[in-house]
C-alpha cells in the first residue's frame, strides 16, 4: 500500500459499511471529544492548524474557508457536503459513500459544531444509487442513535442533516452552481463577490466542502493536527483518495499517502499499463487538468507543489492512465463532447465556446481538418480561461490546450492526411 | 469614500458602488448586454470585462470599488478580450439584420461596428433553434438571435413578478421559454421585454415588419391610459422620409409606443396598455361641426354655441379630465363665471384589464383628473332643475343622464352617436395634435408633444374656449 491510511484503514466487507461496525473502528470517538472537551473555535483552529487542502480540486485551504465564517453573527449558517462528483475520471468521493458513510456523518458533525450549523446538507449526484442508499441508510442509523437531532450525545447541540439527490449536471458540482440547484433553480454557477461564505445558500454564510476533505476532518480531531502533518509533504500534508482508470492493470480507487512516487505508484500499487505498453501520457487529477507525458512523471511524486511544478494539478484524484498507440485527436474529440454536453450555457465564452471546440474537433477527427483548426483551438482556449463565471470554461480551455501542447504533431498529421495517425484508438492494443 | 482610477482618472466612488457604475457615472463607457440599471446583476454576457491593475480581467458590473484600484477599459488586453466575446456572442447568431426590426437600434449591431468589425472565424454549421416562437398574443421569439443576456426572465422575476419565463435546456441549446402554468399573456408590463432585450430576439408582434427603426422618430409624450401619467415616446415616420405612394395612412399614424425614461415617474417601463394608444387615438374621428347632426361650418357652429350661452340662465360644464393643464386653466379663466363646473370621467376601467397594482398602474383611467379636481372640485356632476344649458366636454358620459330640456354642446373628438344628438357639436384636437401638459396622481407635471398636423375642420379645445368665451363677455 501506498504510504498510510487514513480513510480506508479497515477491510471491506459486506457490513462494513454499518454504524456498529463503524463504532467498532472508533467511529464517533471525535464528535463525543469535540462535543465534550473542545470549543468551536478549537476545531477551526486545529483544521487550519492541519493545513487541510480542499480535495475537490482547488485545494484550497479548508481552515481557511472556515475562518471567514463568523460565529456569532446572528445568522443562520450552512454545511454542505458537495458529493456531486461529476468530473470525469473521479469515483474516490463514491468509495467514502458506500463503505464509510458514517465518517463523512460523523465529521459534518463536528464541522457543523465548529461553524455554528443548524442544518446540514449533502448534495449527491444523481446517479448514484448505492452511495444513495448507503448514506441515506446511515443517516437513518445516526438519527435513531441519537447522532442528529436535537440535543446531540446530550450537549445542547442540534444539528439536522438533509440528503439531496441531484439531476444529472456536471456544473452543480462547482459549489455555487450547486446551491443554485439545492435552492430549487436552476444550477447556474454564481459571480464572486460575495463569496459564499459570506452570502452562500439562501444568501447566508455557506460552507461547501467535498466529501474527501470533510472524511479528514474525524481523524484530525481524534489525532490532532500534528499527527495529521506528519502524515504526506509539508506543503501537501495528509493523504489523497486516487480514483485510477483507463489503461492500468488493477484500476480503483487507492488512497496514497501524500509526497509517493508517481511512477512507483501506478506500476507497483496499480500493476502497469496493460501489455507491458508504455504510458503516453496520464491525466492527474480528473480532465480538467493538464495531461503530462510519459517522460514528465517519471520522476514527479504525487504532491500538490510538485503538480504545480510541472504545469498541472493534482485536482479532484481523478488519475486516467493512457497508453501508447492511443489517438489523442480521437481522445479530445471524447473531452469536448463532454464539455459542450454539460456547458450550463449561463455565460458566452463557455456556451458558445465549448460548442465551438467540439465542432472543431469533431470536423478533425472526420478529416475534413482546415490549417487554421488548431490555431482556433488556441484562440477559443485562451479566450475561454479566465473570462467565465465558473470554472468550467476555464476547464475546458485548459483540457484541449493542454493536449494541444504535447501532441500537437498528432492534430497537424490528422489535419494534413485527413486519418489520426493511430487510427482513432482509444484502446490500449495488445500488440501496434 | 474609496478613491479609485478609471483609465488614470482618479474619481470618489461611493463604498457601495460597482466599478460599472461609478464609470459611467463618469463618462467611460464599458459595453455590456445583460447588465441593466434596474435589474439585478447576473454578469453572464462578460461583455463588461475591464483590467484591473496587479488583478487581471473581471466583469465590472459585479465588481465593487476597492480603495486605489487601478481599472482600465480599454486596454489591449481589454480590447481583445471583447473582441473575442463577440465572436463568441455572434457564432451561433444569424446575423440577419437585413431582415430584423431590432437592425438601427441593436446593441449587437452597434458593439460589432464598434469593438469588432471582424469576420465570423467559425468554419462550421451554426446551432438551429426556433424561429418565431409564440410567447404570448403580442410577442415573437427568434431563439437564434437570442444572446441569453437573461433581461427578460430578470424582468418578470423581478419587476413585473409573474415569474412567466425561464430557460428551458442547457449550453448552447438553452432556450427562453415560457412557464407552463403562467402565461406571458396575463403580464400586463409583458412588452418592456421588447424594448430591454439587447438583441431582436424578442419581437413585437404589432410592429413585426412595420417599419425599419430609421424612418422612424420619437416625440416625447404622456400615457393618458391612467393617473400614473408615464412619460412615453411615440414613434411615428419621420416627415422626411414621409410616403407618398403606397399607404399613406402610415404617415400619420403611430409605428409604436416606447418608455421615456423618467426616474420621477415610471421609470423605464410602462405598461402593455401604453403600448396600445394606438387603439385610443387611432378611432374614427369626428371632423365637422354640426347642429343637431346637420354639418356646418366652424364660424356658424361657434356663433350658435355663443348664442346658447348668452341665453342660458342656468349652465353646467361637465369638464375632461383628458383636457391638459392648460386647456382646463383656460375654461376656468374664461367660462368658470358662465358655467358651474363639473368634472367628468372620460374613461372608465375596460372590461378585462389590471385595475391597480404597486407598480405603476391606477385604477383611475384618465390622464390629468388631479388638476382637473384642483380646478373645479371633487363633487358628482349634477344637475338642478332649471339646467337649460350642458356643455360635455369629452367623451364617456351618458346623454340619458342630460336634463331632457336643457340645450347641449358638445366638444368631442371621436365619430360617436351622441355627436348628432347635440344641439352644436364642435370637434376638437387629441393629444397627439398638440402641445400640453399633464399633472399625475402624484401632482408630476410632465410635457407632451405633437406629433401629427391637426385635421382640417378640427380646432385645438384651448382656442375653441377662448373663442366661445370671447363674446359671452363683449353681450352679456
Amino acid at each position: 500500500m501506498p504510504g498510510r491510511q487514513l480513510i480506508m484503514s479497515f477491510p471491506v466487507t459486506a457490513t462494513s459499511h454499518a454504524l456498529s461496525e463503524y463504532r467498532e473502528r472508533g467511529g464517533y470517538g471525535a464528535l463525543a471529544k469535540t462535543l465534550g472537551q473542545l470549543k468551536p473555535q478549537d476545531v477551526v483552529k486545529e483544521v487550519t492548524a492541519s493545513g487541510l487542502q480542499g480535495r475537490g480540486g482547488a485545494a484550497f485551504a479548508v481552515g481557511r474557508k472556515w475562518q471567514v465564517v463568523q460565529y456569532d453573527d446572528g445568522q443562520p449558517h450552512y454545511l454542505i457536503a458537495n458529493a456531486d462528483e461529476g468530473e470525469p475520471g473521479t469515483f474516490k468521493d463514491r468509495w467514502i459513500l458506500e463503505n464509510n458513510p458514517h465518517v463523512l456523518l460523523e465529521s459534518m458533525l463536528i464541522a457543523s459544531y465548529a461553524l455554528n450549523v443548524r442544518n446540514c446538507f449533502v448534495y449527491i449526484r444523481g446517479e448514484f444509487d448505492l452511495p444513495y442508499r448507503r448514506l441515506a441508510g446511515a443517516v437513518e442509523e445516526a438519527y435513531a442513535a441519537g447522532l442528529f437531532g436535537r440535543n446531540i450525545l446530550g450537549s445542547g447541540f442540534s444539528c439536522d442533516i438533509v440528503v439531496y439527490r441531484g439531476a444529472g449536471a456536471y456544473v452543480a458540482g462547482e459549489a455555487s452552481g450547486l446551491l443554485s440547484s439545492l435552492e430549487g433553480k436552476k444550477g447556474y454557477p454564481r459571480n464572486r463577490p460575495p463569496r459564499l461564505t459570506v452570502k452562500g445558500l439562501y444568501q447566508r454564510p455557506t460552507v461547501v466542502n467535498n466529501v474527501e476533505s470533510l472524511s479528514n476532518i474525524a481523524w484530525i480531531i481524534s489525532n490532532g493536527a500534528e499527527a495529521f502533518k506528519a502524515v504526506g509533504t509539508p506543503k501537501s500534508p495528509g493523504t489523497r483518495l486516487f480514483s485510477v482508470s483507463g489503461h492500468i492493470n488493477r484500476p480503483g480507487v487507492y488512497e496514497v499517502e501524500l509526497g509517493y512516487p508517481w511512477m512507483k505508484f501506478l506500476d507497483e500499487d496499480c500493476g502497469g499499463v496493460p501489455h507491458g505498453r508504455a504510458i503516453k501520457c496520464v491525466v492527474p487529477g480528473g480532465v480538467s487538468s493538464k495531461v503530462l507525458t510519459g517522460a514528465d512523471i517519471s520522476n514527479l511524486k504525487l504532491s500538490h507543489e510538485d503538480l504545480w511544478d510541472a504545469g498541472s494539478t493534482l485536482g479532484s484524484g481523478g488519475m486516467i492512465v493512457i497508453a501508447e498507440g492511443t489517438c489523442m485527436v480521437a481522445l479530445l474529440q471524447v473531452l469536448m463532447r463532454f464539455y459542450h454536453h454539460e456547458s450550463c450555457g449561463q455565460c458566452t465564452p463557455c456556451r458558445h465556446g465549448t460548442g465551438w471546440l467540439h465542432r472543431i474537433v469533431d470536423r478533425i477527427v472526420a478529416g475534413d481538418g482546415r490549417s487554421d483548426d488548431i490555431e482556433r483551438l488556441y484562440y477559443i482556449s485562451k479566450f475561454n480561461d479566465g473570462t467565465t463565471i465558473c470554472g468550467l470554461g476555464d476547464a475546458a480551455g485548459y483540457a484541449c490546450s493542454g493536449i494541444l501542447d504535447k501532441f500537437r504533431d498528432e492534430f497537424e498529421y490528422c489535419i494534413e492526411h485527413k486519418r489520426s495517425k493511430f487510427g482513432g484508438n482509444l484502446e490500449c492494443l495488445r500488440s501496434s | 469614500m474609496p478613491e479609485i482610477f478609471i483609465n488614470g482618472q482618479a474619481i470618489e466612488a461611493r463604498d457601495d458602488q460597482t466599478v460599472m457604475a461609478v464609470a459611467r457615472e463618469h463618462g467611460h463607457f464599458i459595453p455590456y448586454f445583460c447588465w441593466h440599471p434596474q435589474l439585478s446583476v447576473v454578469g453572464n454576457c462578460r461583455m463588461c470585462l475591464v483590467e484591473v491593475e496587479g488583478r487581471g480581467l473581471d466583469i465590472a458590473c459585479n465588481m465593487p470599488v476597492a480603495k486605489g484600484m487601478k481599472v482600465f477599459t480599454n486596454s489591449e488586453e481589454v480590447q481583445a478580450h471583447r473582441k473575442a466575446m463577440l465572436q463568441f456572442i455572434t457564432l451561433n447568431h444569424p446575423v440577419d439584420c437585413g431582415i430584423c426590426d431590432k437592425a438601427g437600434e441593436c446593441t449587437l449591431q452597434d458593439y460589432h461596428y464598434q469593438y469588432s468589425g471582424q469576420r465570423s472565424l467559425s468554419h462550421d454549421q451554426k446551432v438551429r433553434s426556433t424561429k418565431f416562437y409564440n410567447l404570448s398574443n403580442r410577442i415573437l421569439l427568434d431563439n437564434e438571435r437570442c444572446i441569453l443576456c437573461l433581461r427578460c426572465t430578470r424582468f418578470t422575476h423581478e419587476v413585473s413578478k409573474s415569474m412567466a419565463l425561464g430557460v428551458e435546456r442547457r449550453g448552447d441549446t438553452s432556450n427562453i421559454r415560457p412557464v407552463e402554468d403562467r402565461p406571458l399573456s396575463e403580464d400586463p408590463y409583458s412588452d418592456n421585454i421588447i424594448d430591454i432585450c439587447p438583441v431582436g430576439a424578442l419581437l413585437s408582434r404589432q410592429f413585426l415588419h412595420k417599419s425599419r427603426v430609421w424612418f422612424l422618430q420619437p416625440t416625447p409624450s404622456v400615457c393618458p391610459g391612467c393617473a400614473r401619467g408615464c412619460t412615453v415616446q411615440i414613434w411615428h415616420r419621420k416627415p422626411e422620409w414621409k410616403l407618398k405612394a403606397l399607404d399613406q395612412r402610415q404617415n400619420e399614424s403611430i409605428a409604436r409606443v416606447t418608455p421615456l425614461d423618467n426616474p420621477a415617474v415610471n421609470g423605464p417601463w410602462i405598461c402593455n396598455k401604453g403600448r396600445d394608444l394606438a387603439q385610443v387615438f387611432e378611432r374614427v374621428r369626428a371632423d365637422e361641426p354640426m347642429l343637431k347632426g346637420r354639418p356646418v361650418t366652424v364660424p356658424a357652429a361657434l356663433d350658435e354655441a355663443r348664442r346658447l350661452i348668452g341665453a342660458a340662465r342656468h349652465a353646467v360644464a361637465l369638464v375632461s379630465n383628458w383636457g391638459s393643464n392648460e386647456e382646463l386653466e383656460t375654461f376656468k379663466d374664461k367660462l368658470g363665471e358662465v358655467f358651474h363646473c363639473f368634472v367628468k370621467e372620460d374613461w372608465q376601467p375596460q372590461p378585462g384589464e389590471r385595475l391597480e397594482d404597486d407598480l405603476l398602474i391606477r385604477a383611475d383611467k384618465n390622464p390629468n383628473t388631479t388638476r382637473a379636481r384642483e380646478l373645479f372640485g371633487h363633487a358628482e356632476p349634477g344637475f338642478k332643475d332649471g339646467t337649460d344649458l350642458v356643455l360635455v366636454w369629452g367623451e364617456g358620459f351618458d346623454f340619458a343622464r342630460l336634463p331632457s330640456r336643457a340645450r347641449i354642446i358638445f366638444l368631442n373628438s371621436y365619430l360617436q352617436p351622441e355627436n348628432g344628438h347635440a344641439d352644436v357639436f364642435l370637434p376638437v384636437s387629441i393629444q397627439t395634435e398638440r402641445h400640453g401638459h399633464y399633472t399625475n396622481f402624484q401632482g408630476t407635471v410632465s410635457a407632451f408633444e405633437p406629433c401629427f398636423e391637426p385635421k382640417p375642420g378640427v380646432l385645438h379645445a384651448e382656442d375653441l374656449i377662448r373663442a366661445l368665451a370671447a363674446p359671452a363677455r363683449g353681450h352679456p
